[in-house]
């Protein structure tokens, strides 16, 4: 028999997430910026304060800074706080709480004290939002060790990778984006997680894998469907956690398929595509047939005009440009 | 309140009340706070005298001159459901809320017995009710601010305990914590230790009100008190009031401890800004001095005994010397173990 299934959008997996952690432990709460009487700036929360009241789902002045702040010294004294920075490019705001403190303290006090926090939020591009507002921060907190960071794709990773991040013991960087808040997807009606550090392969294929992770993959959908009608069989791996990375997943696919491309929303001078095909380098080198190609955005900050800022980014043509030329292929 | 003009600056400080306090707190208790105060002033001259010695690495802020302060605090509020929160300076408070002078000495050596295994040195000790000793200057405060709010959160006695310095007055975190603090009723007292430098800049130069604390808390419609730093029962009849207050009202207080800093701001600051007789002004209120003078006057200590609570202090520190340097390092093997909590 079949498990019972319901339509969700992403930002209502994102609100049963939050919400079934909310019933399960006193101790999760909700803070931000709009987060409760405006109901979320993109309705994340929606409805919220009415089921749980002001205590658990709070609304702050705008001080990142400090309301970050506040939410670490809550974890690191028993409660389980989420963060939701209505931007992750505001969360450079408060990037001394996040980078000195909640990533730290843990190992600093020799133990003594955990960080169990979410942060989450939008991250990268959205429609023509420009250069402060479209940054993509997984490159910036990937850096630095005691975060794990998350990037799902779609809803149903999304709900079981959130209650997942709220149930570690760990500061969590959880990364969504706002051109995916309504997509559309069957998921479980029933509880369910999805476990941290498990990237997947979501299509398979013989001829070359694709790694990439968040909004990309819906790009690479597309390149795949267009490499598919020239008879070339994509593997793509979304990665889900990109840290740790799940490198076991990744390496078995490059021994497979000897072509490896890496797409990442975010800039390719020291991004998450220069450490994934890095570490592909290090450990399937033998099976490579070869060099690792890497589509980023372009060393810019992200332009206002809508060419500009579509030329900027990782797109169908470039993806599937990129896959051609590493097999050797004229397109 | 007893209106005092400190270098230059007018402060109203809460009364010492020293008579009461005396009458009213236990004999033995006083001389044990003379003792604790003697073995912080003595643990830091050992400190510092191995770091001299290359046997203590990186960054060393002596408390020297505040002891009164913290000692005061954790006399007067109690260490049990309070979260405590301070900066780098922070080998006093460690001790008097628990660490023992053998882990606070072998984290300096860097040694696995250290309090927090050799990784946090000595900006960064901690106890069961303290949070750290924190390196960036006034980044700690918005973490004690959500120790507060988590007291609230979870309806528990106690109250959040957080000291900066001077310096920390003039950074964002700081003003953030305080709008947030009052805004949603936060049981948090944050108390700033004015030693007048923020490392070689003099607090006249950084800050543009003076007295900070009586200028500051009306911004942000909280109370404030200010105490004489060097007295132990200025500071001590102040947290008193102030513990009772923030029990009653629930609202965050703003404390100045007026006070001097005998050392440089770290052990390499040779603070060649002030001169010489200024200094030996400043050491002659020597806040342990003055404090044992007291129990004299009043009978509750002779010189001898103090002088022989000096000596066994010395020797408990000597033998955390020893515990320090018998202490094996970390192994390198455990180098990446403990980024993650389970």
């Amino acid at each position: 028999m079949s498990k019972p299934m319901q339509e969700v959008e992403m930002r209502d997996a994102l609100r049963q997430a939050i919400d079934e952690e909310m019933e399960r432990s006193k101790g999760v709460y909700l803070m931000g910026e709009e987060v409760a009487e405006y109901n979320g700036a993109y309705k994340v929360s929606k409805g919220l304060l009415e089921k749980w009241g002001p205590e658990r789902v709070v609304d702050t002045p705008i001080a990142e800074n400090g309301f970050a702040g506040l939410c670490i010294g809550a974890a690191m004294t028993g409660l389980r706080p989420i963060v939701e920075f209505m931007s992750f490019n505001f969360s450079f705001v408060a990037a001394d709480q996040l980078i000195s403190n909640a990533c730290k303290i843990y190992y600093m006090s020799g133990g003594r004290f955990s960080v169990p926090i979410v942060f989450r939020g939008p991250n990268g591009a959205a429609a023509q939002v420009s250069c402060q507002h479209s940054h993509c921060v997984e490159a910036i907190y990937g850096n630095l060790p005691g975060f794990i960071v998350l990037f799902p794709s779609n809803p149903h990773d999304a709900k079981g990778l959130l209650k997942a991040a709220i149930r570690s013991n760990n500061p969590v960087i959880f990364l969504e984006n706002e051109l995916d808040y309504g997509m559309k997807m069957q998921i479980p009606t029933e509880e369910y997680l999805t476990p941290i550090g498990e990237a997947k392969m979501v299509r398979e294929g013989k001829d070359i894998t694709l790694v990439s992770y968040g909004r990309m993959l819906s790009h690479c959908m597309q390149a795949i469907d267009a490499l598919a009608k020239r008879g070339i069989q994509v593997e793509l791996i979304d990665l889900r956690t990109i840290k740790p990375l799940d490198l076991p997943t990744i390496a078995q696919s490059v021994r497979k398929t000897h072509f490896c491309v890496v797409v990442e929303e975010g800039h390719i001078f020291t991004g998450i595509s220069a450490e994934v095909g890095f570490q592909i380098q290090e450990h399937c080198f033998d099976d490579l047939d070869a060099p690792i190609y890497r589509v980023c955005q372009r060393e810019t900050p992200l332009p206002y005009a809508r060419n500009m800022e579509i030329e900027s980014q990782p797109n169908k043509d470039r993806i599937v440009s990129a896959v051609l030329r590493t097999l050797h292929l004229r397109s | 309140m007893v209106r005092k003009t400190v270098y230059g600056v007018e402060y109203d400080f809460f009364d010492a009340q020293t008579d009461k306090w005396i009458k009213r707190l236990d004999k033995n208790n006083l001389i044990d706070t003379l003792k604790r105060m003697l073995t912080i002033r003595n643990f830091e001259i050992r400190a510092e005298s191995a770091y001299q010695q290359g046997k203590v690495g990186g960054f060393f802020h002596a408390y020297m001159g505040q002891e009164a302060i913290q000692t005061a605090a954790v006399d007067a509020i109690g260490i049990r459901d309070n979260w405590w929160i301070t900066t780098y300076r922070c080998h006093a408070l460690a001790y008097l809320l628990g660490a023992h002078p053998n882990e606070m000495m072998a984290e300096l050596y860097g040694k696995i017995t250290g309090n927090a295994l050799g990784r946090g040195g000595s900006m960064h000790l901690y106890a069961d009710r303290l949070l750290g000793g924190f390196g960036i200057v006034g980044g700690h405060v918005p973490i004690a601010t959500g120790a507060a709010f988590s007291l609230k959160y979870q309806k528990q006695n106690g109250v959040a305990l957080c000291f900066l310095g001077d310096g920390a007055v003039a950074q964002g975190a700081v003003h953030e914590s305080l709008n947030l603090a009052s805004l949603w009723d936060l049981p948090c007292i944050y108390v700033i230790e004015n030693n007048r430098w923020g490392m070689g800049t003099a607090v006249d130069r950084a800050i543009c009100v003076q007295p900070i604390a009586q200028n500051l808390s009306k911004s942000y419609d909280i109370a404030s008190y200010t105490f004489d730093g060097m007295d132990y029962f200025s500071c001590y009849n102040g947290f008193h009031h102030v513990h009772e207050e923030v029990k009653k009202i629930g609202r965050p207080v703003l404390v100045e401890a007026v006070t001097e800093r005998f050392r440089g701001h770290s052990i390499s600051d040779p603070g060649l800004y002030r001169s010489k007789q200024e200094l030996a002004e400043a050491k002659s209120r020597d806040p342990i001095f003055l404090f044992g003078e007291k129990l004299k006057a009043y009978q509750i200590i002779t010189q001898e005994h103090i002088d022989e609570l000096g000596k066994q202090q010395k020797k408990l520190i000597m033998a955390s010397i020893k515990f320090a340097e018998d202490s094996p390092h970390p192994d390198p093997i455990t180098l990446e173990e403990g980024v993650f909590a389970p």
